[in-house]
């Protein structure tokens, strides 16, 4: 159990690292409000540092209903999430070429949890958004989690929340890393 | 055996009868109402719902100081875009630009709209258009069809025989209808023919400022300057225009200045006046460089046409020029080969207030006179070269060949037209499939509106045998059109955010009023369903000022979205404007009236337009 990884294995794991690294370019999840008045549909797009898309259309729109605007700033995780990305990719890098089957266990299992907390996140924001409406707002609605993936309808809008590029690259990068590991379990 | 024939003709009388009495004689006229041609051209002038026109058609709307868009083959009346008058369904002419921008004037008669060109064909970038009413010319952009400048052309009066822009929109020309004294200053008639001109001015045009500039004009004879045409292909340096009145008349002149059998077509070489201006060979007069054609001899030229001519047109090789006299029954063509060869030979037939004659014999190519075609006007062009003319007086549109002369169509129109416009029709290369004729009286043609009949146009398929395929009434009234390739307009529909216009605000905690003296400056916003002029305020939709104030409000719409027009009024004050998405627009008015004025947004913008409103509050003196 003590031998190291093989030099293909490692190689693998670097393109992992790559990849996780190369998903910080991409949008990794996005939502698309399509209504009658708006068949071209708007979009929110996320990047792990930016906000794309009809964002302050949608905040037109939201206002309507009393929710909060969408922002950057409202956002802190745009500032740091970068950093964390970089430095996971930096870890699975490390682990590639220190080339240990358990140090690249245990960077996955951080892998697995930081991507928990990254679902998490965003589901916490979708219901901080969809619950914490303001009262005074003129149009009543009762509150709501929009999905993380998938449809769902608000008054005359109905919403596709999805993952994008960047997710998949990660989830492509992520899996790579099991294949290994998999690959690996009885040799090392 | 004789028996069956009292039997047999009853029964045949009978059957008769019944026939007569009961058969429906009316088949006929219930398959005329399916007739397959009807049919078919309602299909070529069908546009779905989802698809779009192919052409745009952009109809000069005379006195209304409009211009009107339509789109071609439907007809359907898509925009109307103030130049010249104020509307208020635009907000044009309350705002400071575009108050500025009218110059004081609250009206204008809009002529002859024309595209701006690039190696003859048009762009699709801008439109000229000519102000007869008080001597103006103005740009409209074509990425929002709004007005760009408006000048006022000096020492002239009713550019009316213009706009034509030359090959590359190197001048836009504007010879005047109206001879004046320069400056229009006072003289008496009697000295009509030393004292008065009517000018031409060559305007150009910065795209890059959008600014229009009189570059220097030419004081033509006194005479009445009427419709013009630029030069193409080998002729692309020269222009002509039609003049009547050289009988100098100065009353009465429908009977006056139709004593002599021939006018004129001026012909001019802008590139050699252009040199001359370069040269210094003008005057300088009320701040324009004017050229004097008996004085700075050379470039302009006289040829003779029957009496009183309306269009001239070239064709779209740019080798010859068709005009007619209005109420002559033939046409001529003329050469500018000929005419060129004259010029080099100095082959006059003498000179007129200092310009030369040339010979009409030596310029003209063929005379031509189709059958009872009775006032000529106005020419357009189709893709094979064939020549398309209306028929005033005979109401009807005629093709013919202009390289033989031979009439090859006609086709009738109700009534009375005076322009026509083909697609890209006086172009270098006119797309020939439609010519809508602008007829000057509908008369019976559609519901009445009491008696005043609405004018109409109506679309000739002119891509095989002629046919008018579809009719649209108008408002008062055609007088010229242009039609372009929709693909060639390329329109924006968001004003950029642009953080660092001048007193534009994006952020509703930016809005502020501010006091200067007893001027009051509005930083303002509009956005889905409100306004908001100050933040900070207890109730940030209220204006409030003393009596006296002068108010200058400066709104931003923040929407950036489609479509989301604001508008803004106040009550019983005489103000509209209009912000377009992601616009800044000002309004300065002086708050002379104490009381409270509602003010509201009147572009309908959202489900709650209705409450987007506030209040203009007007402290009286003490």
């Amino acid at each position: 159990m003590n031998k190291k990884l093989s030099l293909s294995s490692s190689l693998l794991v670097s393109i992992a690292s790559v990849l996780l690294f190369a998903s910080l370019f991409f949008p990794w999840w996005g939502m698309q409000f399509i209504a009658p008045q708006y068949p071209e549909g708007l979009d929110i797009i996320v990047y792990p540092n930016k906000l794309e898309g009809q964002i302050e259309i949608i905040n037109g729109l939201n206002h309507y209903i009393g929710m909060k605007e969408f922002s950057e700033k409202n956002f802190p995780e745009l500032n740091y999430l970068p950093y964390i990305i970089g430095g996971l990719a930096l870890l699975v890098l490390g682990a590639g070429w220190w080339r240990r089957w358990k140090g690249l266990a245990a960077t996955a299992l951080l892998y697995a949890v930081g991507g928990v907390l990254g679902v998490y996140d965003i589901h916490r924001w979708l219901k901080d958004f969809g619950t914490n409406l303001d009262p005074k707002a003129p149009i009543k609605i009762d509150p709501f989690i929009p999905p993380i993936y998938g449809e769902n309808q608000i008054a005359n809008f109905i919403t596709h929340s999805y993952f994008s590029t960047g997710s998949f690259l990660l989830g492509a990068s992520f899996l790579l890393i099991l294949w290994v590991l998999w690959k690996e379990r009885k040799r090392c | 055996m004789k028996k069956w024939i009292p039997v047999l003709s009853g029964v045949t009388a009978g059957f008769l009868a019944a026939t007569v009495f009961f058969a429906d004689f009316n088949v006929g006229t219930k398959t005329a109402a399916v007739d397959p041609a009807v049919k078919s051209n309602a299909e070529k002038v069908y546009v779905p719902f989802g698809e779009k026109d192919e052409y745009y058609l952009f109809a000069s709307g005379g006195h209304s100081g409009q211009m009107f868009i339509y789109g071609v083959p439907s007809m359907r009346h898509i925009r109307t875009v103030p130049v010249f008058s104020h509307d208020s369904a635009t907000g044009y002419g309350w705002d400071e630009h575009t108050k500025e921008l009218m110059g004081g004037y609250t009206w204008g008669d809009l002529h002859h709209p024309a595209f701006s060109e690039t190696n003859g064909d048009y762009d699709g970038k801008w439109m000229f258009a000519t102000d007869v009413g008080n001597s103006r010319a103005a740009v409209m952009g074509l990425d929002s069809f709004t007005v760009r400048d408006i000048i006022e052309v000096p020492n002239t009066s009713g550019p009316h025989c213009a706009a034509f822009v030359t090959d590359n929109t190197e001048y836009i020309f504007l010879p005047t209808r109206f001879a004046v004294p320069l400056g229009s200053e006072y003289a008496s008639l009697d000295e009509y023919s030393e004292k008065y001109r009517g000018v031409m001015s060559a305007v150009s045009f910065d795209e890059q400022t959008e600014k229009l500039n009189v570059a220097w004009q030419v004081a033509l004879p006194p005479w009445s300057y009427d419709l013009s045409d630029a030069g193409k292909g080998i002729s692309k340096d020269w222009a002509v225009l039609t003049t009547y009145n050289t009988e100098e008349a100065t009353t009465n002149l429908e009977i006056n200045a139709s004593q002599a059998d021939r006018d004129y077509i001026v012909l001019f070489n802008w590139k050699e006046l252009e040199k001359m201006v370069a040269d210094g060979q003008f005057d300088e007069v009320n701040g324009q460089k004017i050229i004097f054609p008996e004085k700075h001899k050379g470039s302009i030229y006289l040829i003779p046409v029957a009496k009183s001519p309306h269009g001239v047109d070239v064709t779209p090789d740019g080798k010859r020029f068709i005009a007619s006299g209005k109420l002559a029954p033939a046409m001529t063509i003329f050469s500018f080969e000929k005419a060129f060869a004259a010029i080099e030979n100095k082959e006059f037939a003498g000179e007129r207030n200092g310009i030369p004659v040339l010979n009409y014999e030596s310029v003209m190519e063929r005379e031509v006179n189709p059958e009872n075609a009775l006032g000529p006007l106005h020419t357009q062009f189709d893709d094979k070269g064939m020549a398309y003319t209306t028929m005033f007086i005979s109401s009807e549109v005629v093709k013919w060949d202009p390289n033989t002369g031979e009439t090859l169509d006609r086709v009738a129109v109700q009534y009375s037209p005076g322009h026509s416009v083909a697609a890209e029709g006086d172009t270098v290369s006119p797309d020939g499939k439609y010519l809508i004729a602008l007829n000057k009286i509908a008369k019976d043609s559609y519901l009445s509106v009491g008696p005043s009949h609405p004018e109409s146009m109506q679309l000739i398929d002119i891509s095989g045998k002629m046919e008018v395929i579809q009719s649209a009434p108008v408002n008062p009234e055609p007088h010229y059109a242009q039609m372009i390739k929709a693909d060639k307009i390329n329109t924006f529909t968001v004003y950029p955010k642009d953080e660092n216009r001048p007193n534009s605000v994006w952020k509703q905690e930016d809005t502020r009023i501010e006091r200067i003296g007893d001027e009051v400056h509005v930083y303002g916003i509009a956005m889905r369903s409100k306004f908001i002029f100050d933040a900070k305020s207890e109730r940030p939709d209220v204006i409030e000022v003393n009596e006296g104030d002068n108010v200058v409000l400066h709104l931003t719409n923040i929407d950036l979205d489609q479509d989301i027009t604001h508008g803004f009024a106040i009550n019983m004050y005489n103000l509209n404007i209009e912000v377009q998405p992601g616009q800044t627009n000002t309004l300065r008015f002086k708050a002379d009236k104490a009381g409270t004025y509602p003010l509201y947004c009147t572009n309908f913008c959202s489900a709650l337009h209705q409450e987007m409103t506030g209040y203009l509050l007007v402290k009286p003196k003490k």
